[in-house]
């Protein structure tokens, strides 16, 4: 096929402003492993700012990663029920939560973490704990874990599922245990990459809640930016970027397939 | 060993104040296959969920299994096999494991659960499928697991939602013909959900016809479609011509024609009646072309439609609406010619007028809460 020149002055422009956004994010890594990133390149590679923020940030990084897990854990203990309450029992009380959950989306982190600090700011073994942070992260997250739950659950049966099971005498724990989690599983695990990408990255509310002793990578990050070499700000998001690619990678090969599977028709023919 | 089921005193008004059946006993034998016949919104489903125990009825409503009241059972305590109009099978496990679900539930060792899996899957003629997923099954083969795993737990009853509807319409008759068969074969209670009568026939030993929340009939397929018992009845299960006649000293009038023999039940009273205006309920052998000399009525053809072995006449000016009349299949007849029929007073229904109107009645009760 011959292509004409309104083919190639898009693709032209296409390519432009995808490196207009890649760029910076390539330059940004290059200065994490430059010697000198004023002198440029010709000062040579060097893995040292890397370990660097490694030996200064290490408990931020970890400390973020723990949080992202328990509050992972959290979100599914308190989300999945959750979500099939919302789907199973429709009613005006039930929709009226479901706002007040979505509320911490809309809010600014900022007045949402204010909220939490003119409240509990004076419990100091509360404020000064990693659980404080949790809190806020909880908040922000659970509705995204709530949402794409109750998505793959109105999309199935769950009534008759449920009734089908209970005809054959399974109680209601087994029914969910056995026949509504494992349906719901595309969802919970949409939702659980969502949460742990963005309890990782939660800077907003985090910056706000956090004390020296309770930073996590992104608070880490910005005070590396303010207070250090740019060398190590930019090894530091190198990390971050190696920490956060593969959650974002698989959240999209997650949704790949949920759109396969339900783009799949029903093509066995009633011989029989 | 079949369970029997009794409901005495069964009603069931929902949470918004609707009634959506009046209090009614209902006794299913062991081993027999009940029925349950009606348009959509009559309350047949209401009962089968009820015996299932999904429902329960309101307070003074008993529900006994053998005699055992089962009332305030929960569905999972019930022990019944159900099979859903749309299967409701689990799509996160495989036929196999489908069917050996309640097996597991129930605690039966792995060996027997095996064994028994197969021998279900067998029966269904699906055992090649054991191990496909459930979305790789077509419509029928689902229906089939569904049988299969209803059936696997050996329920005391086994309760079926218009199975069948959801099927095109040649597996259904040969479903139906498997599902018949079955059911003989286990010797099982079952309580059969369907709005189609070639259906309710071809499986009921009896046949419960629900109207507007109320049983209208209970009777065997024979009786049902011969001794409609009102006119609801004769219109549901295909007697949808009509005619006006006179009741005069225990004698049929229709026109300048009288006719013996024929009874004209009253069901409000339970009582026949000899005198008053009546309406004719037929299908469409209560009619037969003759010639002009011999004929009780004469109509004007408006359709023909060829069915193969006979020709189907929509006739006018014999009734207040079109009836319809079947007759040779070789004849030659075209719309707009005039046919003479005789009248067969034998394959008439005959009710009072106002015993309640057929079609309406259909019609009205599609508006009630199923």
């Amino acid at each position: 096929m011959r292509r004409d020149w309104k083919f190639y002055s898009q693709l032209g422009l296409t390519v432009l402003l995808c490196l207009f956004i890649v760029i910076p994010v390539g330059m940004s890594a290059l200065a994490g492993v430059t010697v000198n990133v004023f002198k440029g390149l010709s000062s040579g590679l060097t893995l040292r700012w890397i370990i660097e923020v490694w030996d200064l940030y290490a408990s931020s990084i970890m400390l973020s990663l723990w949080i992202a897990l328990v509050c992972l854990a959290v979100t599914l203990v308190a989300g999945v029920p959750l979500a099939y309450v919302l789907v199973r029992r429709p009613g005006r009380l039930t929709r009226l939560f479901e706002e007040l959950l979505t509320l911490p989306v809309a809010i600014p982190g900022l007045a949402l973490a204010l909220a939490l600090l003119i409240t509990y700011g004076g419990v100091s073994g509360y404020r000064s704990s990693w659980l404080f942070i949790l809190t806020g992260h909880v908040l922000f997250t659970l509705p995204f874990m709530v949402r794409s739950v109750a998505a793959v659950m109105s999309a199935m049966d769950m009534k008759m599922l449920e009734e089908g099971a209970a005809s054959l005498g399974a109680g209601f724990w087994r029914r969910f245990f056995t026949v509504i989690v494992p349906n719901a599983k595309p969802g919970i695990l949409a939702g659980a990459l969502m949460v742990v990408t963005l309890s990782i990255g939660e800077f907003n509310l985090t910056w706000m809640l956090h004390t020296p002793l309770t930073k996590t990578l992104p608070v880490g990050l910005a005070d590396a930016y303010a207070s250090m070499r740019l060398e190590i700000g930019s090894a530091y998001t190198l990390i971050f970027f190696i920490l956060i690619m593969p959650l974002l990678i698989a959240m999209q090969a997650l949704a790949d397939r949920g759109k396969r599977a339900s783009k799949r028709i029903d093509t066995a023919e009633d011989t029989l | 060993m079949s369970t029997q089921i009794r409901l005495r005193d069964c009603a069931k008004t929902f949470g918004d104040g609707t009634r959506a059946l009046a209090p009614f006993d209902l006794t299913i034998e062991g081993g027999e296959t009940i029925v349950l016949l009606g348009p959509s919104g009559c309350g047949k489903t209401t009962i089968l969920r009820m015996i299932a125990g999904l429902e329960f009825p309101d307070k003074g409503g008993v529900i006994t299994f053998d005699g055992d009241d089962v009332t305030h059972q929960s569905i999972e305590k019930r022990r019944v096999g159900m099979v859903f109009q749309s299967y409701a099978l689990f799509p996160n496990m495989t036929v196999a494991q489908n069917v050996a679900y309640g097996l597991k539930v129930h605690g039966v060792s792995r060996e027997e659960s095996d064994a028994r899996v197969k021998d279900m899957l067998e029966m269904m003629h699906i055992e090649m499928l054991a191990d496909r997923r459930i979305d790789q099954l077509s419509g029928g083969q689902r229906q089939r697991v569904a049988l299969a795993r209803a059936i696997a737990v050996q329920p005391r009853v086994l309760l079926l939602d218009e199975p069948l509807t959801a099927l095109d319409a040649k597996l259904r008759v040969r479903l139906r013909t498997e599902i018949n068969a079955l059911l003989r074969k286990l010797g099982i209670t079952a309580v059969y959900v369907t709005h189609d009568q070639e259906e309710a026939m071809a499986l009921g030993d009896r046949i419960v016809v629900m109207q507007k929340g109320e049983i209208a009939q209970i009777g065997t397929p024979r009786e049902i479609y011969r001794k409609p018992q009102n006119p609801f009845v004769a219109d549901f299960v295909g007697a949808a011509n009509r005619l006006d006649g006179q009741m005069r000293d225990g004698r049929l009038h229709i026109g300048t024609h009288v006719f013996d023999a024929v009874d004209a039940f009253d069901p409000r009273h339970g009582a026949i009646i000899d005198q008053g205006p009546v309406e004719l309920f037929f299908r469409a052998d209560g009619l037969s072309t003759c010639d002009a000399a011999r004929a009780h009525v004469t109509g004007r053809v408006e359709a023909v439609s060829y069915l193969g072995e006979r020709l189907r006449l929509t006739v006018s000016g014999i009734g207040a609406q079109a009836v319809i009349v079947d007759t040779h299949a070789d004849d030659v007849i075209a719309p707009g010619a005039d046919v003479h029929c005789q009248i067969n007073p034998d394959r008439l229904t005959v009710f009072p007028v106002g015993a309640g109107a057929g079609n309406s009645a259909a019609n009205q009760s599609a508006h009630a809460v199923s």
